[in-house]
């Protein structure tokens, strides 16, 4: 129809299924006509119908075009079109029921396009990095729900929701539905078969669309993401690219920065392709190419976009889509470090380019990039963070568990002594918060003891006891427990525990609390140390007497906390509970958070069409 | 670069002092006495770093000071942030004292490169915590699976 100075490019592929291409493109700058057509019907009519319907169309553009305005010369060529396949259908009986859909644009001039589709061909249009759908499907229950007799959740539940309510072939004419659509300098306009949009969703799409890449491979890119999305269908693309506008001269200014970094991805990417980058167990698995695509161009896009619109959003997102899936994959942190490290020594060898040609600039983009690489320390510093606030929860849980375990032993008269669990090597102190002062099972301090030691016990227990005040019964009761438990040639924790029992008796519902108690236990540990001095025993008895008493100390003491600890259980739940609440709202915040990142960057990215193309759109990956 | 350093010094802290609340939550909480403690122990720690280079001596006063902040119950996260806020307004106070020279815009880019390694050393600490809590992790998992069986 005119000439244009758009960029086009269309592809179509046969998909992984099915048998044969039943779509078909209209790709005519002469016209300025473009179209998707995905033909349907058995004994390979579906490819007979959107052939037919194709050169219907384009025929009655070029013969009527100066006839009829821009909006009713597509739609009167699509109902030639539709009449056409109909007729076709009706001659030869194998072709019945052939038809096909239509989504078609008409480039009137670099500003007015005019777009028309039947069936559920669809036509989006990216603007500001957000994909618009332009076009609404033509099926049963879209109908529905235009209606308001379906809600959007049923439409997707439904049925019958590919099931088409309009296409060219079913009747002689069609109902077309016609838009006018203004673009802007760097709008991007896309037409597709249902087999790209059915098997690539809505955020790739847009994400491929604005990656800022020539319209030939942005066409072949979107097909093979359908293809990775399973290729059930023939799908078909076109991409058309409204040229932007030439940069002001402030704008250029004002950009330098970023638009100095994009000349000098290259520089980056080599550095990256030279290093270890490829090797990093993150991108195991992928091609070297793929692997400095995925992680060194999205750093320097995200990079680019940031320093564009002096945020820090999108370096954040990378960081944390870097690291957030291989610390889920159980990945340490060793090669995140590795990766980041590599990102920066590629950052610097750009970096040191742009000085070279311009000091200034180099030194205001190298303090920008610095910021950057602080901001993907930050990203990866709350990922750190919140991974360690996780493992203390499990620490938490952990201890309680070995608690529990603990008690379980201690209660069971079944368990014989040989039997009972080893918490820890033998004589080794455990360093466990649930189970204090804890030693392992062993001898009873007293089993076995000469009786030189063990009447050596006794004097100072005796003596210990004359030296606590009458009015000091919790500690009188202490020495008596201490006595019970070295003298228990059982060997076990049974005597302890029952003498803590005795001791804890009402504390839980004593006003003064257990810390009377731990201090009774404290007076009468210094007590039986300075009764042991004064006996007249050789040194070596006394030595494993306080030893014996020692131990037997610890056990009573050990078994106390352990009662305390019982007491405080219904209070350690709720307290997980609440740090479970705790955990769930942060990462509800969490969530929003991202939202809210993700929105930003969505709102936030304007595709800056004074760049080259391969420097536009968003920077998802 | 240390000495410029030391002369800006003073105007960064001021700067710190009074945007303590608007650059980072863990600084705003604290009280001024506490708050201004922090930050001098930050700064004059910067200044040492500055004019020797050493990097062990920097890690030694990150694990030191993620420490302390730890026993304050301020998590890691929150201390990244408080020491990148603080290298941050370092580095703003030089830019908007450099006017141009060249010895200021030096130091801008130092300050910036300090606070860049200053967040990488405090990440490689708070992955070294987490590596051994996750060592801890699995011998306490260990115990308990011996103990039930």
């Amino acid at each position: 129809m005119i000439a244009h100075p758009l960029r086009i490019a269309g592809d179509t592929n046969i998909g992984k299924v099915r048998a044969a291409n039943e779509d078909t493109l209209i790709l005519d700058p002469g016209l300025g006509l473009y179209a998707v057509l995905d033909g349907m019907g058995g004994a390979n009519a579906g490819d007979v119908a959107s052939q037919l319907a194709s050169d219907t169309i384009r025929e009655y553009v070029q013969h009527r075009a100066l006839a009829l305005t821009p909006c009713d010369l597509l739609e009167q060529a699509i109902i030639a079109g539709s009449a056409a396949v109909y007729s076709a259908a009706q001659i030869e009986a194998d072709r019945h029921g052939m038809g096909t859909t239509v989504v078609a644009c008409l480039v009137v001039d670099p500003s007015y396009i005019v777009v028309a589709h039947v069936g559920d061909s669809r036509a989006y249009l990216l603007r500001g990095g957000r994909l618009q759908p332009l076009t609404r499907d033509h099926t049963i229950v879209e109908e529905l729900a235009g209606r308001g007799l379906l809600t959007p959740d049923e439409v997707e539940r439904h049925p019958y929701k590919n099931v088409l309510s309009r296409n060219l072939g079913s009747r002689p004419d069609a109902r077309v539905d016609v838009i006018e659509v203004e673009v802007r300098p760097g709008d991007r306009l896309l037409l597709c078969s249902d087999g790209l949009y059915g098997y690539a969703s809505a955020d790739a799409i847009q994400y491929v669309l604005g990656s800022g890449d020539a319209p030939e491979e942005v066409a072949r890119d979107l097909i093979e993401l359908a293809l990775r999305g399973g290729g059930g269908d023939n799908v078909s693309t076109i991409v058309i690219e409204v040229p932007a506008a030439p940069a002001s001269s402030t704008a250029a200014v004002r950009t330098a920065g970023a638009v100095a970094w994009w000349q000098h991805r290259q520089r980056f990417l080599e550095v990256a392709a030279e290093s270890a980058l490829a090797r990093n167990p993150i991108v195991r698995g992928l091609s070297a190419k793929d692997a400095v695509d995925l992680v060194a161009l999205s750093l320097c896009q995200a990079i680019y976009h940031d320093l564009e619109k002096s945020t820090g959003v999108n370096v954040w997102t990378f960081a944390q889509n870097l690291a957030a899936g291989w610390f889920e994959r159980g990945g340490d942190w060793k090669p995140v470090r590795a990766i980041v490290d590599i990102l920066g020594d590629c950052a610097r060898a750009v970096l040191d380019e742009v000085r070279a040609a311009d000091s200034q600039l180099g030194f205001l983009l190298e303090v920008a990039v610095s910021r950057a690489l602080i901001v993907v320390e930050l990203a990866l510093g709350g990922l750190l963070a919140e991974r360690l606030r996780q493992i203390d929860d499990d620490l938490v849980e952990l201890h309680s568990a070995t608690m529990d375990t603990l008690e379980d032993t201690l209660e069971s008269e079944e368990v014989p002594e040989a039997t009972a669990p080893a918490l820890a090597p033998p004589g080794e102190l455990l360093d466990n918060p649930t189970a204090p002062f804890e030693r392992s099972e062993g001898p009873a301090p007293g089993d076995e003891a000469p009786p030189e030691v063990v009447g050596a016990i006794a004097k100072i227990l005796t003596l210990a006891r004359g030296r606590v005040a009458p009015r000091d019964a919790l500690t009188g009761q202490i020495l008596a427990a201490l006595q019970a438990v070295v003298s228990d040639s059982d060997g076990n924790f049974t005597m302890a525990v029952l003498s803590a029992r005795g001791l804890y008796g009402v504390r839980s519902v004593d006003p003064a609390g257990v810390a009377p108690l731990f201090d009774a236990f404290d007076q009468a540990r210094v007590v039986v140390a300075a009764c042991a001095q004064q006996q007249r025993a050789p040194i070596a008895v006394r030595v494993r007497a306080l030893r014996a008493l020692s131990t037997a100390h610890q056990r009573l003491a050990s078994a106390v906390t352990g009662l305390v600890l019982e007491a405080v259980g219904p209070y350690h739940d709720r307290l997980r509970e609440a740090q479970a609440t705790t955990a769930e709202l942060r990462s509800a915040v969490a969530t929003a958070e991202r939202t809210r990142a993700e929105l930003e960057r969505q709102f936030a990215t304007v595709v800056d069409t004074r760049l080259p193309w391969g420097a536009r759109g968003t920077s998802d990956w | 670069m240390a000495r410029a350093y030391e002369v800006l010094r003073p105007r960064i802290l001021q700067r710190l002092l009074e945007l303590r609340t608007e650059l980072d939550p863990s600084l705003g909480r604290l009280d001024e006495a506490t708050a201004h403690a922090q930050i001098t122990a930050v700064l004059d720690h910067l200044g040492n770093f500055i004019a020797t280079g050493d990097l062990g001596l920097h890690r030694g006063f990150l694990h030191t000071f993620l420490a302390m902040r730890a026993a304050e119950a301020q998590s890691p996260g929150a201390v990244l942030a408080m020491l990148v806020a603080i290298g941050d307004t370092a580095a703003q106070v030089a830019q908007e004292a450099a006017s141009g020279s060249g010895e200021a815009d030096e130091l801008t880019l130092l300050l910036t490169r300090v606070t860049a390694t200053t967040a990488r050393g405090v990440n490689d600490l708070i992955a070294e915590e987490l590596r051994e809590r996750s060592a801890r992790r699995a011998e306490l998992a260990r115990h308990v699976r011996e103990a039930q069986r």
